[in-house]
């Protein structure tokens, strides 16, 4: 358990042994379908495309997706609603087409949410950052990403620690006491992180590695047949979208 | 407050991510040649952004009753400065995007411009002026935690607005009305944010003052 439940996820997800490449090539291709084809009933498909197959074969648990789910939610509601209201010298109106204007905004936005939700709770970040060595990033940037996402949950444990002792000690029984623990929670993390990564630089100058934390990437192969299924499940959807 | 996935029409999404690329591609050639000169600083550049992250899940108590989220670019910006904030800050939101489902992938270049480009930028000039000013190290940082997440909150308004113009008053009255609803949070949250830092930089200031020192917060105490 790292305390975040999307990555839990991804590292128990039936997925987890599939190679990065084909899990993006999945997912992008869903994130492009759910933005460039016509919400009804493409991005419908799209969305019940990424929810189906992170249910069912990456055994993704519905509690957890369902969580996830709600931030983008919450945004693309008041964001759908913002712009369908009108305002105007009579008052508030809806726009003309608002029904069908909130309804494509929707659609598309859950559709590509849902989409990345896949990739999420089936692909560890770890898996995903050599990718983007692929992509041109340079190592130095790659390998400071690297270590952000393994510092974070060291942080994280520590976030919890301390606010778990502030909380018991009353710490947050009102707003003034709240907002001096939450500085103090602040800086105890900040100095907590220096000291994890002087600790860490001086553990690895001790065992000669001076250039930085280098490990070996896991290997995880291609699979032929998921590849042409993605090709094919893409293709049935644009087909089905462009011509429904 | 990210963009959601799928939020932004193509052309919106490429179009930020165009425009947030030179300052992010900036910020990692300063981290290039920073690892470069001094490899160990790997390790402190990736606490900063480990830091950035867990900020973000700092709950601040919020005087209608629930609680918010800071942004903690401000922060980020005095101590790190905004172009190594660019940088982190667009690390942080891709995290954020796939281990929180908080905003999302094509809208990663216009959150990267509202969070890790504008708000550190506007932040950190808002703390520079402030010291100008004769104002300490409090105010300074209040004025840039504060400013940041003010604009950031206001250039994703205005990223909105051009993406969905109101059908009678165009991108003017989208900006109005995307500015008005997230002002009943993102206000009170900037405040609350300022304080935030006042009372951090508070604490640093008894605990980790040689850090601060080294970063050119403070300066060096005479020796006694």
């Amino acid at each position: 358990m790292t305390g975040l439940a999307v990555d839990d996820a991804a590292w128990a997800s039936a997925w987890r042994r599939r190679s990065p490449a084909d899990k993006l090539l999945l997912c992008g291709g869903l994130v492009a379908c759910a933005l460039a084809l016509p919400a009804w009933p493409g991005s419908v498909l799209v969305g019940l495309t990424a929810v189906v197959l992170a249910l069912g074969p990456a055994r993704v648990p519905a509690r957890t997706f369902g969580r996830a789910v709600r931030w983008p939610l919450a945004f693309i509601a008041v964001g759908a609603l913002t712009s369908v209201v009108t305002v105007g010298t009579g008052g508030l109106g809806w726009a003309p087409d608002a029904a069908t204007r909130a309804g494509s905004l929707t659609g598309h936005a859950l559709a590509g949410s849902a989409a990345v939700l896949l990739l999420a709770t089936t692909t560890p970040v770890s898996d995903l950052l050599p990718a983007l060595r692929g992509l041109r990033v340079p190592a130095a940037v790659v390998e400071v990403a690297a270590v952000t996402y393994r510092l974070l949950f060291v942080l994280l444990a520590s976030l919890h620690a301390v606010r778990e002792a502030q909380t018991a000690r009353m710490g947050y029984a009102t707003v003034g006491r709240g907002y001096r623990s939450s500085g103090a929670l602040a800086a105890a993390v900040l100095t907590r992180s220096w000291d994890r990564a002087r600790r860490m630089q001086e553990g690895l100058a001790g065992r000669g590695m001076e250039t930085g934390l280098r490990v070996l990437p896991e290997v995880l192969p291609s699979s032929r047949a998921f590849v042409t299924a993605t090709v094919v499940g893409l293709a049935a959807l644009v087909t089905v979208g462009l011509l429904a | 407050m990210h963009i959601a996935e799928g939020f932004l029409p193509v052309t919106h999404a490429v179009g930020w991510t165009l425009a947030a690329a030179p300052f992010v591609v900036h910020g990692a050639r300063q981290v290039v040649a920073e690892v470069r000169e001094r490899p160990e600083n790997t390790l402190l550049l990736g606490a900063a952004g480990a830091f950035t992250f867990v900020l973000s899940a700092v709950k601040l108590p919020s005087f209608t009753g629930s609680s918010s989220h800071p942004t903690g670019t401000g922060a980020g910006a005095v101590l790190f400065r905004p172009p190594v904030m660019a940088l982190l800050g667009t690390i942080v939101l891709l995290f954020q995007a796939l281990l929180l489902a908080h905003g999302g992938l094509t809208t990663l270049g216009a959150n990267a411009f509202a969070m890790a480009v504008v708000g550190p930028w506007a932040g950190y000039g808002a703390y520079r002026l402030t010291r100008r000013l004769g104002g300490g190290l409090p105010p300074g940082v209040f004025a840039a935690m504060a400013v940041a997440d003010l604009a950031t909150y206001v250039t994703t308004a205005g990223q909105l607005a051009l993406a969905l113009p109101d059908a009678g008053t165009g991108v003017a009255g989208a900006f109005a009305k995307f500015l008005s609803v997230f002002a009943l949070t993102q206000v009170p949250l900037a405040v609350g944010e300022g304080l935030l830092g006042v009372l951090l930089f508070r604490v640093l200031t008894a605990n980790a003052r040689p850090e601060l020192e080294r970063l050119g917060l403070l300066r060096p105490e005479p020796a006694r």
